[in-house]
């Protein structure tokens, strides 16, 4: 394990300025209804404003369309945007998972295909992993690729698919074949979520939004060039994939605004021992937890790996995220409402009815909590 | 940012002379000479001191990584008191240490040292080895602001105590003792000042602690069995493995971004933040540590406790929770909504508060 303490360079202060520029510009406070890290909104056209400007799929080389930038420079903008609340829900997962995906394991065609559309911020991306019968356990999945004439036959049922009902593409993990390992014979295909053979059922979410689904799949044709990487290498192909989604800034900036929207509503009255007690505490926290994530994205840009530092930085980051929204929630005597007129207990609500799910998606704080005792034992 | 060879040398030389039979003899004695000439003998003590006022020069930076593998040694000698503490207090005046241990004083926050024609009054609690120390370097109030004294410990009333380590933390109390020697304080050097640079001494201490007990726990782990297999395999012992290993991760990087910060200015945030973090962190990793090592944690035998009691101890020197996360709070609070993440983001070197 090893963290290496880093800070950003001028020229990285520099964009983190524009950044919030921007933000402050296109999104003043009060215009919009912010949403609680990579809960943000879906808007397909903020997406395009910030793709404009070159902040999605910036860390992909120009000549897909990217900005050839750094994974530093991508955590600037993404640490911005979750905090600020931002509607990010359009470009999100395509610039944090599946354009690199597609960059590291796709051919030349698939590149040329996908990534200038996903840095316009124009293609829209779900994570095709979850089936009924595997959750944690992934290399259960039961939806199958049959091999037919000039590409394959897909069938199964993808569940908690984030986003199904409006994205664009998925990337499924399937199994191709039949191994003695079952973490052999598994494949990932990029598959048009809108293809013949697709049905999206929305699972409605604990706080009544429509967030997740289930995907079926029947029978669906998807053409030999839509294979990602290897077949058979699905397995190794999805670890790191999960890899990119671990130890960022939304592992424990998710309830982050609920913290600054009560200290902006308390503004000008005094605040009592318990209060400045939870600010002081939790500004610590995020100001630590910050600089372990800036140290893993400096890692990556040097070339590392650091899977597990990422495994333990999302195990405490998301707990956190959960500690401090109890402690707030500790500290107000209040119901909050959902139609109230105060953004802070519209946040509060949004916050309790979502915060399970931070220690769940992405890999369970169980399975991470696995995975980083091993990585600490070697 | 620091020297590694000179890290690896200060590595050799403390694995040599911090054994668990020296350590336990040092708490036993309340002193360990042997120890302090070993320190003494390579210039350790006055490492990061300007060399006019007999220090052994180097960076800020040095001193402060020599103290987290001190921490990492469970060191039971005056390192951060002789040098980074009495030492920035006598240098800062233009007043010359001497070659044996010092410690500062006053050390709570709560006590005042007063100086009057070249003699110092009140009481200090807590005072770090003052029944080993050659001087006491005071700081202390005179009519014309503060000022750093030099004063033989044996002129002071002085009553033996300890800390929960069994490290001394004596009382002393001074009524009028003459001075050896005193002189205005250095601009910026006052009783907050001294107290933001002990809570920094502390959080590197607690960091090399908490790393070594980290590493104690997953050996420990991987050597007990019980059921036919290592307790490490129990997935209920990996998440006190993971827990104690986060904790000094968290700090670690903590101690290492305010030391950066501390060579180049006040790095207020950045100190009270860490200090706060090590001091939470000494609740959950000592917790978590113990509880993976079963009853053979709780015996003085097994080297455990010299890592859990200094961080018990230690969390409470120079600001426990409750006092950082006031301070912060406060601070976060008077700064207002707009400020808090570019003060997250950019500590004590954010912009100002009014950055969008
Ligand atoms: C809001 C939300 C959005 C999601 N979005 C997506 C998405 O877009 N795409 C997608 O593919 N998936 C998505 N998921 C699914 C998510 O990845 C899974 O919830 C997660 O991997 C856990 O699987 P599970 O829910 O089936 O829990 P299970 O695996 O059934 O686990 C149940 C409990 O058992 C524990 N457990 C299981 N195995 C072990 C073990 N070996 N050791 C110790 N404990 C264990 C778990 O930690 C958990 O506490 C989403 C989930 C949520 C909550």
């Amino acid at each position: 394990m090893r963290f290496e303490p880093t800070e950003l360079s001028d020229a990285e202060v520099a964009l983190q300025r524009e950044v919030r520029a921007f933000l402050a510009e296109e999104l003043p406070r009060g215009s919009f209804e912010p949403g609680l890290g990579m809960n943000g909104a879906k808007d397909p056209e903020f997406s395009r404003k910030l793709a404009a400007r070159g902040w999605v799929g910036m860390a992909l080389p120009r000549a897909y369309g990217g900005g050839d930038r750094s994974a530093v420079e991508r955590f600037i903008v993404a640490e911005e945007l979750l905090r600020w609340g931002a509607p990010l829900g359009h470009h999100w997962v395509a610039d944090r998972q599946s354009g690199p995906m597609i960059h590291k394991f796709g051919t030349e065609a698939q590149q040329r295909r996908f990534l200038p559309a996903i840095c316009r911020g124009e293609l829209s991306f779900s994570i095709g992993m979850s089936e009924p019968q595997a959750g944690s356990d992934l290399a259960a999945v039961q939806t199958r690729a049959t091999p037919v004439e000039g590409g394959w036959r897909v069938s199964g049922t993808k569940v908690w698919t984030s986003g199904a009902h409006y994205n664009d593409w998925f990337i499924v993990l399937c199994r191709t074949s039949d191994e003695d390992d079952r973490r052999d014979g598994l494949s990932q295909l990029l598959v048009d979520l809108r293809s013949d053979g697709i049905e999206v059922q929305p699972i409605p979410f604990l706080d009544g939004t429509s967030h997740f689904n289930q995907v079926f799949l029947d029978q669906v044709f998807v053409p030999s060039e839509l294979l990602l990487g290897r077949a058979g290498a699905g397995w190794q192909q999805n670890a790191s994939e999960l890899a990119y989604e671990r130890g960022g800034p939304e592992r424990w900036l998710s309830t982050y605004l609920v913290v600054e929207q009560f200290l902006r509503e308390r503004a000008g009255e005094e605040l009592d021992a318990r209060a400045l007690e939870l600010l002081g505490t939790a500004t610590a926290q995020w100001w630590g937890l910050r600089q372990l994530s800036l140290s893993i994205a400096r890692a990556l840009d040097g070339g590392g790996a650091p899977a597990v530092e990422s495994a333990l930085v999302k195990e405490m980051g998301t707990r956190f995220e959960q500690d401090v929204l109890a402690a707030v929630q500790r500290l107000v005597e209040l119901e909050p409402a959902a139609e109230s007129e105060s953004l802070f207990e519209r946040l509060l609500v949004a916050a309790v009815l979502s915060a399970p799910s931070f220690t769940l998606r992405g890999g369970t704080n169980e399975i991470l909590r696995s995975v980083a005792a091993k990585g600490l034992r070697t | 940012m620091s020297d590694p060879v000179l890290l690896q040398s200060v590595e050799r030389v403390l694995e040599d002379v911090c054994t668990h039979e020296s350590i336990q003899a040092a708490e036993q004695s309340g002193w360990a000479p042997e120890i302090w000439q070993a320190l003494a003998g390579v210039g350790l003590p006055w490492l990061g001191l300007d060399e006019r006022a007999g220090g052994t020069g180097g960076e800020l930076g040095d001193a402060l990584e020599v103290l987290r593998i001190a921490g990492r040694h469970a060191l039971p000698a005056p390192l951060a008191e002789t040098g980074l503490l009495a030492g920035w207090l006598a240098s800062g005046a233009g007043l010359s240490l001497g070659s044996g241990p010092v410690a500062p004083a006053p050390v709570r926050p709560d006590e005042v040292l007063e100086l009057e024609g070249g003699r110092l009054s009140g009481r200090a609690s807590r005072v770090p080895w003052a029944r080993a120390a050659e001087r006491i370097a005071a700081l202390a109030r005179t009519g014309q602001g503060w000022a750093v004294a030099l004063v033989d410990p044996s002129a002071a009333t002085l009553e033996p105590r300890v800390n929960l380590a069994g490290e001394p933390r004596d009382g002393l109390r001074f009524d009028a003792v003459e001075v050896e020697s005193w002189a205005p304080a250095a601009p910026g050097v006052d009783p907050a000042a001294l107290q933001y640079r002990g809570a920094l001494t502390r959080v590197m201490l607690m960091s090399g602690a908490l790393e070594r007990m980290s590493e104690l726990t997953l050996e420990y782990t991987a050597e007990r069995h019980q059921f036919g297999r290592p307790v490490g395999r129990f997935q209920a012992v990996q998440q006190y493995l993971v827990s104690a290993a986060q904790d000094a991760a968290l700090v670690g990087m903590a101690g290492r971004v305010a030391a950066r910060e501390a060579e180049r200015g006040p790095a207020r945030f950045e100190i009270g933040a860490a200090k706060l973090l090590a001091n939470r962190a000494a609740h959950s990793a000592t917790r978590a540590a113990h509880q993976a090592h079963g009853a053979m944690g709780m015996t003085r035998e097994y080297p455990l406790h010299h890592w859990s009691r200094r961080l018990w101890a230690w969390r409470s020197e120079y600001g426990d929770e409750l006092a950082w996360s006031g301070r912060l709070g406060r601070e976060v609070a008077a700064a207002g909504a707009d400020a808090l993440y570019p003060t997250i983001a950019g500590g004590s070197a954010a912009g100002s508060p009014r950055d969008p």
